[in-house]
C-alpha cells in the first residue's frame, strides 16, 4: 500500500484539507487572480503556513477557513456584478448602442468598504493599532503627482491630502505628538492616540520618483482600503473633542494651500464653541474668522488654550502641550511648511509664515525665533534667535528648550538623532545624545555632572555609575580605560626615571615590553584557550535544538557588536583625523 | 436669364451649333411675340418664368423674322409617330402654336395651356381614329367648321432628300401626320425630349423632392361630414388595458423604490462606525487574526545629518559592491548639512509598494520571540571538581615514531603500551596471564608473543598455526582486531571479523568498520558504515542492530559492564546507546567538528574518551548506574589539546590506562602523548 492511500470516499484529513494554494484557492472561489488578490488586501486575509507544505515549497497557502470567509463575503458577489456591469457596457459600446450605454453608465454599481473595516476592526482600538501603514500610505499617495496613465486620478489624491491633514490638525491640537525624525526618507512621526502609539512616514515635499516597476493596481487597492479606514478613524477623533466631520475648510486658506492651518483653525474655533453646536452658526464662524483683520497677530492662535480638558490630559501630553508655551515662530519660505505648522502647534507654539495667509507678518515684535534653511541671513531681528529647522526637531525629542547657538543660522549643525533608537540597547551611544542627556538632567535641576571632556568621564566613572546615566557595561569600558591609562601612565613614569637616570637602557625597555606582550599574549590566548573549552563543553552538553538557538543568538550578538565596534572605530579614525588636521 | 448663362457656356462648348442655335431662338422668339398672349392658366411657375425668358430674350433681339419660315414651320408639323405626340404636346405648348389652315383666313390662334385635354387646338377634328382610313383621300380630315383639310403635295423622295440635305436643322423636325405639317423643334423641346427619354422630371427647374405646403385640393364647399361616415369605435372611448398594466407596474415600482425621482440624498460618507463599542462581542473570523509586524523604525544612520560615525568610508561603500546581494546593506547613510539640501528619497513609492506585496503576500505565523541571555540555555551541569579524577594535562610524550601513529594499545597491566605505525591496528590479549599482542597488518593478522613462559608458547604456536592457515585465505585487507575475553573455548581467540563472517552465516550489510566484544558474554558487536550489528557466538544468530543515525561510523568502544556502547562517527558525532533501552542512541554528542577516529571507554573509571583529527580529545564522564531506572549520567569534562595536524590528521587513536585515569593519544604527528590526571 503505498504511503499516502487513502481510502475512496474518506475525505482528506491534515494540512492536505487544511491548507490550499493559491491557485487552489482562486479557481475555488471562480474568481480571477486579481480579484482574490483585491478580497484578500480588503479582507485582510494572508497566507498561513502549514507544518506540512503538501503542495511543496514554492507554493504559497491559504488556510481553508481563510477561503471560506472570502467565499461568504458579499463584496465577492458585488464584483461578479460589477464585472458583468462592464461587460454589458462594452458590449452597448461596440454595437454602437449609446443610449443603452450611457443609462448603463448612470447605473454603476458600488460598493463601500465599512462594513469590513468593522469586521476586521471590531474595536477602535484594533483600528488604531493598525494605523501605521494606511497614514504612511496616505500621506505618500497626497505627496505623489497624479498619473492616469497608472490610474492614479487627481480627486484621491487630493482625498488622500485632505485625510492626513485631518489627521494632522488633529494630532496637533490634541498634542499627541511625541516624536518627529527628519530622515532621508522623509519625515517621521509618532503619536500618542488612546495609548497606541502611531508611527507614519511623510515623504519630502518633492517631486516623487515613479518607478516603472511597481503595479500601482496593488497599491491603489491598499488605498482605498485605508482611505476608508482613515476617514472613519477621523471621525470618530473629531466626534471625540466635539468637532464636525468632515471640517468646513475656510476657501481662502485652502487656495493658499494652508490647509492644515486651515484646519488647526478650524479645530480650533470648534473647540472655542464648545456649547453651541448649531451648524449654521458654526459656519458662519468659519466665515467670519477669515474676514477677521489680518493685523491681529496670534489672536486665532492664541485661542487655542482652553483648560476644559485638562485634567483628561496625561502628564506626557501636558509636558508636550507647554514645550513651545508662550513661543512664536516665524518660518521663512524655504522651510517645509506644513511640517512645521503641524509640529510647532502640537507642541503648543504659535506659528505664521512667509507668504499669503499668513496671520502675521514677520516684522511682528512677539516672535521668538524665526526658522530659516540659508547660509546667511540679511536682516536680522535682534529680538528673535534665527534658527536652523533642526532645532525644533531636536527640541521635540529631547523635550526641553536646547540652547540655540548650535542652530543659528549658517552653522554646521550637530547630528540630528533618532528618537526610535534605545542606545543602551543598542550599545552605542552617540556623543550628541549623550549632551543631551545631560542639558535634560539640568533641566531637571538634578545632580548635573559637568559637561567635560572625557578625562572627566574616567575619574567620575563612580559617581556616574551612582547615577544610574551610564550602564554597567559603561562603568566596565571606562574602568579598564582607567587601568590602561594608568598603566601607560607608570610606564611613562619609568621611561622617565630612566631617562633621568641617563641609562642607555631604553632600547631595553621595549624588549621586556615585548616580552611580557608576549607573556601575556600566551596567558591571553591560554585564557581564550579556555573559554572556547568551556564554550565547547556546554556545547555538547546541549541538546541540538537549544545549540542551534545558542548559535543563532551568538550570531546575532556578534552581529551587534561588530556593528557597534565599527562605529567606534570609525569615529576614533574621525577623530585622530581631527586632532592630525589641527 | 440663368438659362441665358447656361446656354452661353454651352455655346462656347459647341461653336459650330452657335448659329443654327441662335437661328432657332430667333424662331422662338418671333413665335412668342406674334403669339403674345399668353397662356394665363399657367400651373407652373416654370413655364411662366421660361415665358418671361422668352420676352427678356425678345426684348434683347432684334425684331427680324421671315413669315415664311415661320410658315413652313408651322406646315411641316405633322405628326408621323402618334406616340410621340403626347410627349411632345408639353413641350409643344409653350409656344404659341399657329395653326394653318388651308385658307389663311381660317387661321386661329389659339391659346395653348399645357394641359394636354386642352389640345383643341389641332385643325383636323377626325379625333384618335387610325390614320389609313384617310389614306386613300385627298383630305386629311375636317376642321371645326366640317370643311375639308385638304392634304398637302407631297414631295417625291428626292427632293424631301435633298431639302433635308440642304437644311442644317433637318434632324429636328418631324412630322405630325395627323395635321399634315411638319414640326421643327425648338431647343427646348429638344431638351425636354431629352430629359424625358433619362426619365427625369420634364423640366429642369422642377424639384421634384421639394417641400411645398399642402395644398388641399379638395374642395370641401362647407361640407360639414367627413369622407367615411362610420361609428367611432369603442376602443376609442375606453382606456387602454396594456396602458394600465404598465401604469400599475411603474407604481409598484415606485412603491417598492425601484424607481426614484429625486435625486438620492448624499448620505455623508463617514459615520460613527464604532458607535456601540460596549455591545461589539462580534467574533472574528474562526481564524486568529496575525496583524502584520510593525515596520522598523529608523536609526540614528537613517538621519539627513547623522553623526559623523555612521557614514562608511569611501572603501567601506566600494567594498559593499563585492558582497553578496542579501548581505549588502540595504541603505547607505548620507549626510546633508541643511534640510533644504534633502532630495525626495527614490526608492519611496517602491518601499511603500514592497510593504504592501508583505502585507499581502508573505504568510503570517506567531512566533515567541525569546529574549533571554543565551549562557542561560547552557545546561547546568554537575561540578567538574566532583567528577575528578580525569585526565588534564599531557605528562609525558612518547617520541621514536616516525609517521603517524595509527594504533596504540596498553597491556593489562599497564606496564606497556604498543603502538604502531604503519600497522592498521594493534590489541593487546586481555588476559595478563597471557600477554599476546595481535598486530593487523595489510593482509595478515599477527601474533606476537611478549615475554612469555615455554609451555604457553606452544599453545600460542598453535594457535598462531590456525590463524596463519586462514588469514592468506582473505581477500581483503584486515582492518580492525581485537581480542575476546573469557571465551569459551578456555582461551585466546582472535576475531578476526572478516573471518568470522566467513565461518558464521551472518550476512552482513555494508563494509565493516569496526568491531568489539562483549566484555562478559560472547556477544561480538561489529558496525558498518550505517549501523551497528549484533551477533550472539553462541546461538550463531543475529541479535540486534544499533541505528546510530549518523553519516558514517568510525569506531565503536562497550562499557565494561556491557550494557552501554558509544559509536564515533565521521561527522563528529558521538552516539551513546543504552542497549537495554532502544536501539537508537540514548544521547547524540556533537562535539568535535571534524572526523571522530576512536572512541574508548575506561576499564575501572567512569571515563570515556573521543579522538578526532580536530587534533583534540575529549574526556566524558560517564556513569552508568546499576539501578535500570536511573539514565547515564554523561558530562564533558575536558578537552585535550596538544597534537598537531600532519596531513589533516590529529589524533588517530586513544586509549586509557587499565588501571590510572591517565589516557594515551597516538597522533598523527608521530607523537604519543599520555595525559594525567
Amino acid at each position: 500500500m503505498p504511503k499516502h492511500y487513502r481510502p475512496t470516499g474518506k475525505k482528506k484529513e491534515g494540512n492536505a484539507a487544511r491548507y490550499i494554494t493559491r491557485s487552489q484557492a482562486v479557481k475555488y472561489l471562480q474568481v480571477s487572480l486579481s480579484v482574490f488578490r483585491r478580497l484578500c488586501i480588503f479582507k485582510g486575509v494572508f497566507p498561513r503556513d502549514p507544518k506540512k507544505k503538501v503542495k511543496g515549497n514554492h507554493h504559497t497557502y491559504y488556510h481553508m477557513k481563510d477561503i471560506l470567509f472570502l467565499k461568504h463575503e458579499p463584496l465577492l458577489e458585488k464584483f461578479r456584478e460589477m464585472r458583468a456591469y462592464e461587460k454589458k457596457v462594452k458590449k452597448a459600446v461596440s454595437k454602437k448602442n449609446k443610449d443603452l450605454a450611457e443609462r448603463l453608465l448612470t447605473r454603476k454599481p458600488s460598493y463601500t468598504l465599512d462594513m469590513l473595516i468593522r469586521e476586521r476592526y471590531p474595536k477602535f482600538i484594533d483600528a488604531l493599532r493598525d494605523l501605521d501603514d494606511g497614514l504612511t500610505m496616505v500621506h505618500l499617495f497626497a505627496a505623489l503627482p497624479a498619473i492616469e496613465r497608472e490610474n492614479i486620478q487627481a480627486e484621491r489624491i487630493h482625498n488622500c491630502r485632505g485625510l492626513s491633514l485631518e489627521w494632522q490638525a488633529y494630532v496637533s491640537r490634541t498634542h499627541k505628538l511625541r516624536k518627529a525624525f527628519i530622515s532621508v526618507k522623509g519625515i517621521y512621526y509618532q503619536a500618542e492616540v488612546e495609548g497606541q502609539k502611531i508611527t507614519w512616514l511623510t515623504p519630502h515635499a518633492l517631486q516623487q520618483v515613479m518607478p516603472q516597476d511597481v503595479d500601482y493596481k496593488i497599491m491603489l487597492t491598499f488605498l482605498e482600503f485605508y482611505e476608508t479606514l482613515l476617514g472613519f478613524v477621523n471621525l470618530r477623533l473629531y466626534h471625540s473633542i466635539n468637532i464636525k466631520y468632515p471640517p468646513i475648510l475656510d476657501p481662502k486658506l485652502k487656495a493658499l494651500a494652508a490647509d492644515l492651518y486651515a484646519l488647526t483653525r478650524y479645530v480650533d474655533a470648534k473647540d472655542q464653541k464648545d456649547g453651541s453646536n448649531n451648524e449654521e452658526s458654526e459656519l458662519r464662524l468659519a466665515q467670519l474668522q477669515h474676514q477677521l483683520p489680518a493685523n491681529e497677530p496670534g489672536a486665532l492662535m492664541h485661542l487655542v488654550e482652553n483648560t476644559t480638558d485638562e485634567n483628561e490630559e496625561d502628564e506626557e501630553t501636558r509636558t508636550c502641550k507647554n514645550l513651545f508655551n508662550n513661543m512664536t515662530f516665524f518660518l521663512s519660505r524655504e522651510v517645509p511648511r506644513e511640517s512645521l505648522l503641524f509640529v510647532i502647534t502640537a507642541f503648543g507654539g504659535v506659528v505664521s509664515w512667509e507668504g499669503d495667509g499668513a496671520p502675521f507678518e514677520e516684522s511682528d515684535q512677539n516672535i521668538n525665533y524665526q526658522i530659516v534653511d540659508r547660509p546667511t541671513q540679511s536682516h536680522r531681528f535682534i529680538s528673535r534667535d534665527h534658527i536652523q529647522p533642526q532645532w525644533v526637531f531636536d527640541c521635540i525629542n529631547a523635550r526641553i528648550i536646547l540652547p540655540t547657538e548650535d542652530y543659528m543660522v549658517g552653522k554646521v549643525l550637530p547630528p540630528h538623532l533618532s528618537p526610535f533608537v534605545d542606545n543602551e540597547a543598542e550599545g552605542y551611544v552617540p556623543e550628541y545624545a549623550e549632551t543631551i542627556k545631560r542639558l535634560q538632567a539640568a533641566a531637571r535641576k538634578e545632580i548635573l555632572p559637568m559637561p567635560g571632556g572625557e578625562q572627566d568621564d574616567l575619574d567620575n566613572a563612580h559617581n556616574l555609575l551612582a547615577e544610574g546615566i551610564i550602564d554597567r557595561t559603561k562603568a566596565k569600558e571606562a574602568a579598564e580605560r582607567k587601568r590602561k591609562m594608568t598603566i601607560l601612565q607608570e610606564q611613562y613614569h619609568k621611561e622617565l626615571k630612566m631617562e633621568m637616570e641617563g641609562t642607555q637602557n631604553t632600547p631595553t625597555t621595549p624588549k621586556e615590553s615585548k616580552k611580557k606582550d608576549v607573556d601575556e599574549e600566551t596567558d591571553d590566548a591560554n585564557l581564550q584557550q579556555f573559554a572556547d573549552d568551556d564554550d565547547n563543553m556546554s556545547k555538547v552538553a546541549m541538546s541540538r535544538k537549544k545549540r542551534r538557538l545558542y548559535e543563532a543568538m551568538k550570531i546575532s550578538q556578534k552581529r551587534k557588536k561588530d556593528s557597534v565596534d565599527t562605529l567606534k572605530t570609525r569615529k576614533q579614525n574621525i577623530q585622530k583625523s581631527k586632532k592630525s588636521s589641527d | 436669364m440663368k438659362k441665358d448663362g447656361r446656354r452661353k457656356v454651352k455655346d462656347e462648348d459647341l461653336k459650330p451649333v452657335e448659329k443654327e442655335d441662335v437661328v432657332n431662338e430667333k424662331d422662338v422668339l418671333t413665335d412668342s411675340e406674334d403669339g403674345s398672349i399668353e397662356s394665363p392658366v399657367v400651373s407652373d411657375d416654370d413655364y411662366g418664368s421660361f415665358s418671361e425668358d422668352d420676352d427678356s430674350a425678345r426684348n434683347s433681339d432684334s425684331e427680324s423674322e421671315s413669315a415664311s419660315e415661320q410658315s413652313e414651320f408651322s406646315e411641316d408639323e405633322n405628326d408621323e409617330n402618334p406616340s410621340n405626340e403626347g410627349d411632345l404636346s408639353d413641350g409643344v405648348d409653350d409656344i404659341n402654336q399657329e395653326y394653318q389652315s388651308a385658307s389663311e383666313d381660317s387661321r386661329e390662334v389659339v391659346d395653348e395651356s399645357d394641359s394636354s385635354e386642352d389640345e383643341v387646338g389641332p385643325r383636323n377634328t377626325i379625333g384618335d381614329v387610325p390614320l389609313e382610313w384617310y389614306k386613300e383621300e385627298e383630305h386629311i380630315g375636317y376642321d371645326v367648321a366640317g370643311k375639308k383639310i385638304k392634304k398637302k403635295e407631297r414631295q417625291d423622295k428626292l427632293d424631301s432628300f435633298l431639302a433635308r440635305t440642304d437644311d442644317s436643322n433637318s434632324w429636328r423636325k418631324i412630322t405630325d401626320e395627323i395635321e399634315d405639317e411638319d414640326v421643327e423643334l425648338t431647343k427646348e423641346e429638344t431638351k425636354l425630349i431629352r430629359r424625358l427619354l433619362k426619365g427625369h422630371a420634364p423640366h429642369a427647374d422642377f424639384d421634384p423632392h421639394a417641400v411645398r405646403p399642402y395644398v388641399d385640393w379638395f374642395a370641401w364647399d362647407g361640407a360639414k361630414h367627413p369622407l367615411s361616415n362610420a361609428p367611432e369605435p369603442k376602443r376609442r372611448f375606453i382606456p387602454s388595458k396594456w396602458e394600465s398594466k404598465k401604469v400599475v407596474k411603474y407604481i409598484r415600482a415606485i412603491r417598492k423604490g425601484l424607481i426614484t425621482f429625486d435625486k438620492p440624498k448624499e448620505q455623508p460618507r463617514f459615520y460613527n462606525l464604532w458607535g456601540d463599542e460596549t455591545s461589539s462581542n462580534e467574533k472574528g473570523h474562526g481564524l486568529s487574526y496575525i496583524p502584520a509586524p510593525k515596520p522598523k523604525l529608523p536609526g540614528h544612520e537613517e538621519s539627513y545629518n547623522p553623526s559623523l560615525e555612521y557614514i562608511p568610508t569611501q572603501e567601506e561603500i566600494s567594498a559593499y559592491q563585492l558582497m553578496f546581494e542579501e548581505d549588502r546593506p540595504k541603505f547607505i547613510p548620507k549626510r546633508f548639512t541643511s534640510l533644504r539640501g534633502v532630495p525626495a528619497y527614490e526608492k519611496s513609492v517602491r518601499e511603500t509598494f514592497d510593504r504592501c506585496l508583505d502585507l499581502y503576500l508573505c504568510p503570517r505565523a506567531r512566533k515567541k520571540r525569546i529574549n533571554i541571555d543565551p549562557e542561560s540555555l547552557k545546561p547546568k551541569l554537575p561540578s567538574r571538581k566532583d567528577l575528578k579524577p580525569y585526565p588534564t594535562t599531557c605528562y609525558l610524550e612518547y617520541k621514536g615514531h616516525n609517521g603517524p601513529v595509527s594504533s596504540i594499545c596498553t597491556d593489562p597491566s599497564g606496564q606497556h603500551i604498543a603502538s604502531g605505525e604503519p600497522v592498521k591496528h594493534v590489541a593487546w590479549n586481555p588476559l595478563p596471564e597471557l600477554p599476546i599482542l595481535a598486530v593487523s597488518m595489510g593482509q595478515d593478522v599477527f601474533l606476537l608473543d611478549t615475554g612469555l613462559e615455554k609451555e604457553e608458547q606452544k599453545m600460542i604456536s598453535d594457535l598462531l598455526q590456525v590463524e596463519t592457515s586462514t588469514t592468506p585465505d582473505e581477500s581483503e585487507s584486515a582492518v580492525s582486531v581485537s581480542w575476546s575475553q573469557y571465551d569459551k573455548y578456555e582461551g585466546i581467540r582472535i576475531k578476526h571479523f572478516k573471518k568470522l563472517t566467513q565461518r558464521l552465516p551472518f550476512k552482513l550489510h555494508g563494509l565493516p568498520v569496526s568491531s568489539t566484544f562483549h566484555p562478559t558474554r560472547s556477544i561480538f558487536f561489529v558496525s558498518t558504515k550505517k549501523n551497528v550489528r549484533v551477533y550472539d557466538l553462541v546461538k550463531k544468530k543475529f541479535i540486534k542492530k544499533l541505528e546510530a543515525g549518523v553519516r558514517e561510523i568510525s569506531s565503536i568502544s562497550i562499557h565494561p559492564g556491557g550494557d552501554n556502547v558509544i559509536v564515533g562517527s565521521k561527522d563528529g558525532k558521538l552516539c551513546w546507546f543504552d542497549m537495554d533501552l532502544s536501539s537508537k542512541p540514548y544521547k547524540i554528542l556533537k562535539s568535535h567538528p571534524k572526523d571522530i577516529t576512536n572512541v574508548a571507554f575506561h576499564r575501572n573509571y567512569p571515563l570515556f574518551a573521543s579522538c578526532s583529527d580536530d587534533c583534540t580529545a575529549y574526556i566524558f564522564h560517564g556513569m552508568v548506574y546499576s539501578d535500570l531506572n536511573q539514565n547515564p549520567l554523561i558530562v564533558p569534562l575536558e578537552i585535550l589539546h596538544g597534537h598537531t595536524t600532519t596531513n589533516g590528521r590529529g589524533v588517530l587513536d586513544c586509549k586509557f590506562h587499565p588501571r590510572q585515569p591517565w589516557l594515551f593519544t597516538a597522533g598523527a604527528d608521530s607523537v604519543i602523548k599520555l595525559f594525567c590526571h
